[in-house]
C-alpha cells in the first residue's frame, strides 16, 4: 500500500522529484571537489547528475530525432553528451540541471493559463433535477431534453439554458456575463446553465442542455480564440524555422574553423529561441482568458492585436447607450382625445415588428378605458399628460381592490383591432387603413413626404419633447395631425462614465443613430458626447474630423459612416448589438456586439462580444486589448535582446553551457510570468 | 469510420515538444489528422476507427514523455 502511493506519487511528480535529484547531485558533486579536491569522485557525482537530469531529456530527444524534428530537447542532449566527451562535467551537469528546472516551472506554470478556462467548465452542475411524467427525477444535465421543466432549487447551480416558467429567484450570472450583481429572474425570463440560483426555487423550461448551452458555446469560443495565431505569433514562428538550424550550422561552423568545443555546445544551448516563440501566445491567452472569466468574448490574437490599436469608438444609440426597452411618455391629441390617438397608433402598428411600434401597441393594450369597463372613463387617464401610470394604479386612486383586480385583467384581456391594410416605409413609419380611415404613423420625413401640414403647435410641442431626449412619432388621420406620441428610451446608467473613460484614455467617441437631429442631440449631450461638434461645422470640427454624433442615419449610412472614420485614418470600434447592426460592426475594425448571452450568432462572430448588456465592460476590453499589445512588444523586446546578448556572449566565450543555460531558461520563465500578469489584468 | 478524440496535456512546456507528440501521433497508422495547440494544450485526433486503435493514443503522447489526460 505504501509502495503504491510512493509510486504514485513520483508518476505525478516525476519532473519535481527528477529536477530535484539532478540538482542535490549537482549540489554535492561541485561541494566534493571544491571541499576535498577529489575530483574523480566529484566528477562521478556530476556524471551521475546528468545521467539522472538527463535521462528523460534524451529520451524525448529520441522521439524528436526519430520524428525528424529539430527540439531543443535533441539540442540539450548533445550539448550535455558533448560537454561530458570533453570532460566538463560541471557545465554537463549544470546544463541538465537548468534546462529541467527551467522546464519543469514553464510547465507549472503554462498549466495554471491552461486551466484558467476549466475553472468555467467545471462551473455546470452534472445532474438535473427535472420533472417527468409528474414526479421529480435527478438525472445527468446532458440528457435533459429541450422542452423539459428543471426544477432548481435555492444555493443550487442551474444545469441547462431555459426560460423561467415558474417561481422566482436572483440568480448570480457571473460565470456566463460577467455581471457581479445577482440578476432578478421570473416568469419568462431567461437564464444559463453555470449560473447560480440564490434565493428561491424556479423552474424552468429547458431550451438547451449539454454541449448545446450558451456556456459550452463560450467555452468553445474562448478556446478557439486561444488557439488562433496571432499575427506576431505567426511570424515569429516562421523564423522560428529557420533560426534553430542556422544556429545548428553555426555552430559546426564554429567549431570546424575555431576548434573551440564549448563554444560550439553553447551555441547548441542556446540554439531554440524559446522565450521569442513563447511569449506573444501567453500574452494573448492569458488576456483572453481573463475578459472570458470578466464576460467579454475576445475573437482571437489577432482582433486583440488590433483592439489594441483602436483610437475611435462608434457607439448605435438605441439599445446600445439606452436600455432598448422604449416606453411612451407622453400622448398629445391635437383636436382628437388622447386616448383616441393611442388607440389609433396602435392599431396602425399592430402588425409592425419596430421596437417604437411595440411601445405604442403595449401603452394602448395596457391603457384603461371606457370601452372595456362600460361606463365610465377610470380615472388616471383623464387630465393626465403622463400616461404610463397603468391601469393598476389608476384604479389604486379610486380605493377600490375589486377594481385593481378587474384592470388588471382587463390590461391583459384589452385587444387591439386590427389594421385592413398595412405598410412599412423604412426609418419613417407606417400607413395603414382601419375602420376606412387612412391612418399615417411616423417622423416629419413622412408627413412631408405625404404633404402633411404640420400646425405650429404640433411643431412646437415636438421640438419640446425633442429636446428632452425622447422620440415623437405623428399620428395622422386622413390627412391631418390628430396627436403626437413621445417616446422615451432610457440612457443607460453607465453611458456617461463609459464615454468620459474612453475619452480619458484618449479616445473619440461618436454616437451613431438613425434618431432625429433634436433627440440625438439631447441624448448625446446626456450621455457626455460634449462639445457636440456637428459635421459640417466650423473650422475646429475640420481639424479634429469628428462628430460626436450623427443623427438620421439608415442602417446603411452607419455603415458608410464607420468607413469614412477607417478613410480618415482611424482605427474604429463600432459597438452595437449584433443583429440590426451586423452591417456596421462587420465593417469596423474591430466589432463589438453587446448582450450576446442570448444571442448565438453573436458570440459565433462578433470581434469583441459582452456577455452581458454592460457598458462598462467597453473601456476594459480596449484597455485590455492596449495592455495585451504592449505585454507582446515587451516579451519580443525582452527575447530578442537576450537572443542578442547570448549570441554575443558567446561568440566572444564570456558566455559558456551553464551560463547560457541558465539566461535561456530565465528568459523563458519571464516572459510566461510577464504574459500571466495579464490574467490578472 | 471518421472519428475524432480529444485529450488534454497540461504539462507541454514549449511549442517544440508540442510539434514532437503531433509527428508521433500522425505517425500512428490510421490517424488522419492532428491538432495539437500548445497555447491551450488541447490534442485532437481525427482517426479512421477501423484501421486505428483509440487506446493506443494515450500510450504514444505518454512515449513522448507527456501526461495526456481525457477532455
Amino acid at each position: 500500500m505504501k509502495a503504491r502511493s510512493i509510486r504514485l506519487y513520483y508518476r505525478k511528480h516525476r519532473k519535481a522529484v527528477v529536477t530535484a535529484t539532478s540538482g542535490l547531485l549537482y549540489g554535492g558533486g561541485w561541494g566534493v571537489g571544491y571541499l576535498t579536491g577529489l575530483d574523480t569522485a566529484s566528477a562521478a557525482i556530476l556524471v551521475l547528475a546528468t545521467v539522472v537530469g538527463g535521462y528523460d531529456i534524451a529520451r524525448t530527444a529520441y522521439h524528436e530525432v526519430t520524428n525528424r524534428t529539430l527540439g531543443i530537447k535533441t539540442l540539450v542532449t548533445l550539448a550535455a553528451v558533448g560537454a561530458v566527451v570533453i570532460g566538463e562535467y560541471w557545465e554537463a551537469a549544470a546544463v541538465v540541471f537548468l534546462f529541467s528546472l527551467g522546464s519543469y516551472l514553464e510547465g507549472r506554470t503554462m498549466r495554471k493559463t491552461r486551466t484558467a478556462l476549466q475553472e468555467l467548465l467545471e462551473l455546470a452542475p452534472d445532474t438535473a433535477t427535472v420533472r417527468r411524467d409528474g414526479r421529480l427525477q435527478e438525472v445527468p444535465a446532458r440528457e435533459v431534453e429541450p422542452g423539459e421543466v428543471v426544477v432548481v432549487k435555492p444555493g443550487e447551480k442551474i444545469p441547462v439554458d431555459g426560460d423561467v416558467v415558474d417561481g422566482e429567484s436572483a440568480v448570480n450570472q457571473a460565470p456566463v456575463t460577467g455581471e457581479s450583481a445577482p440578476v432578478h429572474k421570473a416568469d419568462g425570463d431567461e437564464v444559463y446553465a453555470g449560473t447560480v440560483n440564490r434565493e428561491g426555487a424556479l423552474e424552468v423550461r429547458t431550451t438547451g442542455a449539454g454541449s448545446d448551452t450558451t456556456l459550452q458555446r463560450i467555452i468553445r469560443r474562448v478556446e478557439e480564440a486561444q488557439e488562433a495565431q496571432s499575427p506576431t505569433a505567426s511570424l515569429i514562428d516562421r523564423f522560428a524555422t529557420y533560426y534553430t538550424p542556422a544556429v545548428v550550422a553555426l555552430a559546426i561552423g564554429a567549431y570546424a574553423v575555431t576548434q573551440n568545443a564549448i563554444l560550439s555546445l553553447t551555441l547548441l544551448v542556446i540554439g531554440c529561441p524559446g522565450a521569442l516563440v513563447i511569449g506573444p501566445p501567453v500574452s494573448v491567452v492569458s488576456a483572453i482568458g481573463n475578459a472570458a472569466r470578466s464576460g467579454v468574448l475576445l475573437k482571437g490574437g489577432e482582433h486583440l492585436e488590433r483592439a489594441g490599436t483602436i483610437d475611435l469608438v462608434a457607439f448605435d444609440k438605441t439599445g446600445t447607450l439606452t436600455t432598448g426597452d422604449p416606453t411612451v411618455a407622453d400622448v398629445e391629441g391635437f383636436g382628437s382625445d388622447d386616448d383616441e390617438v393611442l388607440e389609433l397608433a396602435a392599431t396602425a402598428e399592430k402588425k409592425s415588428e419596430h421596437h417604437l411600434a411595440d411601445a405604442i401597441v403595449e401603452a394602448a393594450r395596457e391603457r384603461p378605458t371606457t370601452a372595456t369597463d362600460g361606463g365610465e372613463r377610470t380615472a388616471g387617464s383623464r387630465g393626465s399628460s403622463t400616461h404610463r401610470s397603468d391601469g393598476a394604479t389608476a384604479a389604486v386612486r379610486e380605493g377600490d381592490a375589486t377594481a385593481v383586480r378587474e384592470a388588471e385583467a382587463n390590461a391583459g384581456a384589452r385587444s387591439i383591432p386590427d389594421p385592413e391594410a398595412f405598410e412599412v416605409v423604412a426609418g419613417k413609419g407606417v400607413v395603414a387603413r382601419a375602420d376606412g380611415h387612412e391612418i399615417v404613423v411616423g417622423n416629419r420625413a413622412l408627413l412631408d413626404e405625404r404633404d402633411v401640414e404640420i400646425e405650429e403647435a404640433v411643431a412646437e410641442y415636438v421640438r419640446e419633447r425633442e429636446e428632452r431626449g425622447e422620440t415623437a412619432v405623428h399620428v395622422v388621420r386622413d390627412g391631418t395631425v390628430v396627436g403626437v406620441i413621445a417616446i422615451r428610451d432610457e440612457l443607460r446608467a453607465a453611458a456617461p462614465a463609459v464615454v468620459a473613460d474612453l475619452r480619458a484614455a484618449g479616445i473619440e467617441t461618436v454616437m451613431l443613430t438613425g434618431d432625429n437631429e433634436r433627440t440625438a442631440a439631447a441624448v448625446a449631450r446626456e450621455a457626455g458626447f460634449t462639445g457636440l461638434r456637428k459635421r459640417g461645422g466650423d473650422a475646429a470640427t475640420q481639424e479634429v474630423g469628428i462628430d460626436d454624433y450623427r443623427a438620421e442615419l439608415l442602417p446603411e449610412d452607419k455603415q458608410t459612416a464607420v468607413e469614412a472614420y477607417q478613410a480618415d485614418g482611424h482605427v474604429v470600434a463600432m459597438v452595437g448589438d449584433g443583429i440590426n447592426d451586423a452591417p456596421s460592426l462587420a465593417t469596423a475594425d474591430v466589432g463589438i456586439a453587446m448582450g450576446a448571452a442570448g444571442t448565438d450568432t453573436a458570440i459565433e462572430t462578433a470581434d469583441v462580444a459582452l456577455m452581458a448588456d454592460d457598458l462598462e465592460r467597453i473601456p476594459y476590453a480596449v484597455s485590455l486589448s492596449k495592455a495585451t499589445r504592449w505585454n507582446v512588444l515587451e516579451n519580443v523586446g525582452l527575447a530578442v535582446v537576450t537572443v542578442t546578448v547570448l549570441l554575443a556572449g558567446v561568440l566572444t566565450s564570456y558566455v559558456t553551457l551553464a551560463t547560457g543555460m541558465l539566461v535561456h531558461e530565465a528568459s523563458v520563465l519571464a516572459v510566461i510570468l510577464n504574459g500571466m500578469r495579464l490574467l490578472r489584468y | 469510420m471518421s472519428q475524432t478524440t480529444q485529450f488534454r496535456v497540461m504539462d507541454f512546456d514549449c511549442p517544440t515538444c508540442a510539434s514532437t507528440v503531433e509527428r508521433a501521433l500522425s505517425n500512428v497508422e490510421g490517424v488522419e489528422d492532428v491538432e495539437i495547440h500548445y497555447t491551450t494544450g488541447r490534442v485532437e485526433i481525427h482517426y479512421d476507427d477501423g484501421v486505428a486503435d483509440p487506446d493506443t493514443f494515450a500510450q504514444t503522447i505518454e512515449n513522448q514523455g507527456y501526461t495526456p489526460q481525457p477532455a
